[in-house]
């Protein structure tokens, strides 16, 4: 064999090998799908959202409107969003129900800023920012991180088994504020002038870091529980973490 | 002859049981003396009656038992009759009417135990409105009277409750994984260990709690956190088996 064949065997496989990748690369992005979808909408629509897996995240804006994107590990993914009198309903768990062909679906989310937001997924990541509605609601079934940021809200529940709770936002007078998690780290930034009732409790590690709420005047117990009124006002602040950790940061 | 010895003589008369003189004067009064005579012919038809082969057929099948009954049914109407007539009373105006007489020791006693039963009612009362609203967040040991009244049954130990929920909750835990067995062959490799990973969390904190409730089963905090946990594992599985 000489080198000027071996060159071009040589030459023909890389052509082949690149045909073949190409084709490949095409054959992934055409099984992914991309979902999207608006609606027009009051201020105080509700998003009520439950997914399977995959992260989701909820932005607030400032337009009547609410935009849905979706992307969908298989194109054979079913998202049927409705629109119910005021509340935008998207059901993946419903809408896929009995199927095992269905991947993860990531969700980004636009709506206005004094929306509801009531999001579950049974695993991956949940965020929401910049709401300020009546109600902004996390549940994620097993694990995946919860991050809440410059929230209004006078009605917040985040839930999760694994994972870590961010909140970042405003403490209402009447406000019922809930967090709960199994082994993560919940981490609070509120207000320094933030006033309600506090029920945080780590039993297992016993790390409840108040910050700058230390030296209110908090019933401490043997540590795995702290509990009490700061300030005046009747907002209720629980905070549960079975086996990590309880923080408060200075907003 | 009157008519009170022959009626008394008609049996044996009609029985040839009397001597002739005797019968003759029984059957020279009979032919003068209707009604007399009106009862002689009731006994001998009495007679041609039971001397008759069916009477075998519905004779009683014991005579003497019939008769005995007969006997005694009619010595109570007699006993009754003899009796001065009761008003029947009811069970009230019998109690009201009876004659209560008590010592000094039983009035005593009967008012102690009155007392110590509408305090022992009271307590309890006030102890399970409190258990309900107040807040559980520090651990309580029960005073030696509720331990007392846990004894009696009066009221649940919290044990006791626990054990209670976490049975109805094992229940419900069992009919979820089973539903989540049936579904978990089309999971992907990533969503099962996933859950495995979940559920393997949920349980430890469950057997964490349940040990330090052995040690102290006054420990309200555990017992709040055991309950949490459990509900979270129900969750968890309703969820999964969803998908």
């Amino acid at each position: 064999m000489n080198l000027s064949n071996l060159s071009a065997r040589v030459k023909t496989t890389i052509i082949l090998l690149g045909v073949v990748f190409f084709f490949a690369s095409a054959a992934e992005i055409q099984a992914q799908k991309r979902f999207s979808k608006s609606y027009p909408a009051s201020k105080n629509v509700n998003l009520k959202l439950i997914n399977r897996t995959g992260s989701i995240t909820v932005e607030g804006w400032n337009k009547e409107e609410v935009r849905i994107l979706a992307d969908m590990e298989t194109a054979s993914t079913n998202i049927q969003p409705q629109n119910l009198s005021g509340t935008i309903y998207v059901n993946v768990v419903k809408d896929n129900q009995g199927r095992n062909d269905v991947g993860y679906v990531n969700f980004k989310i636009n709506v206005p800023f004094s929306s509801s937001v009531n999001i579950e997924t049974i695993m991956g990541n949940l965020s929401v920012n910049n709401i300020g509605g009546v109600l902004v609601r996390a549940h994620i079934s097993s694990e995946g991180d919860i991050t809440l940021t410059n929230i209004g809200a006078a009605n917040v529940s985040a839930e999760n088994v694994i994972g870590d709770i961010f909140y970042d936002g405003e403490i209402r007078g009447e406000g019922i504020y809930r967090f709960t998690s199994t082994r993560g780290n919940i981490n609070l930034r509120i207000p320094a002038n933030s006033s309600f009732n506090l029920v945080a409790t780590a039993p297992s590690t016993r790390n409840i870091s108040l910050g700058v709420f230390t030296n209110a005047n908090l019933n401490f117990g043997d540590g795995r529980r702290v509990f009490g009124k700061i300030g005046e006002g009747n907002a209720s602040l629980t905070v549960s973490n079975q086996r990590g950790s309880i923080s408060f940061l200075k907003r | 002859m009157n008519c009170e010895h022959c009626q008394e003589s008609i049996s044996a008369f009609l029985d040839n049981e009397l001597d002739a003189i005797e019968a003759s004067n029984i059957r020279t009064h009979l032919a003068v003396c209707a009604p007399c005579a009106k009862v002689c012919e009731d006994f001998a038809m009495i007679l041609d009656f039971c001397q008759l082969e069916e009477t075998a057929d519905i004779a009683p099948p014991n005579s003497k038992a019939l008769w005995c009954r007969i006997n005694n049914l009619v010595e109570t109407e007699i006993k009754e009759q003899a009796k001065p007539e009761e008003i029947k009373l009811g069970w009230f105006a019998r109690f009201w009417q009876n004659s209560w007489q008590f010592s000094f020791t039983q009035v005593a006693s009967a008012l102690l135990g009155i007392a110590l039963v509408s305090s022992l009612l009271t307590v309890v009362g006030i102890k399970n409105y409190s258990a309900s609203s107040e807040m559980a967040n520090h651990s309580t040991a029960p005073s030696l009277f509720d331990r007392a009244l846990g004894k009696l049954g009066l009221i649940e130990t919290p044990q006791q409750s626990r054990e209670k929920r976490m049975h109805q909750q094992q229940l419900t835990v069992d009919y979820w994984r089973q539903r989540v067995e049936t579904r978990r062959a089309n999971w992907n490799p990533q969503v099962r260990d996933t859950f495995d990973r979940n559920l393997n969390e949920i349980n430890q904190v469950i057997v964490e709690y349940d040990r330090i409730l052995q040690e102290n089963p006054q420990d309200n905090i555990s017992g709040e956190m055991l309950d949490s946990a459990l509900n979270e594992q129900v969750e968890l599985l309703r969820e999964f088996s969803e998908l």
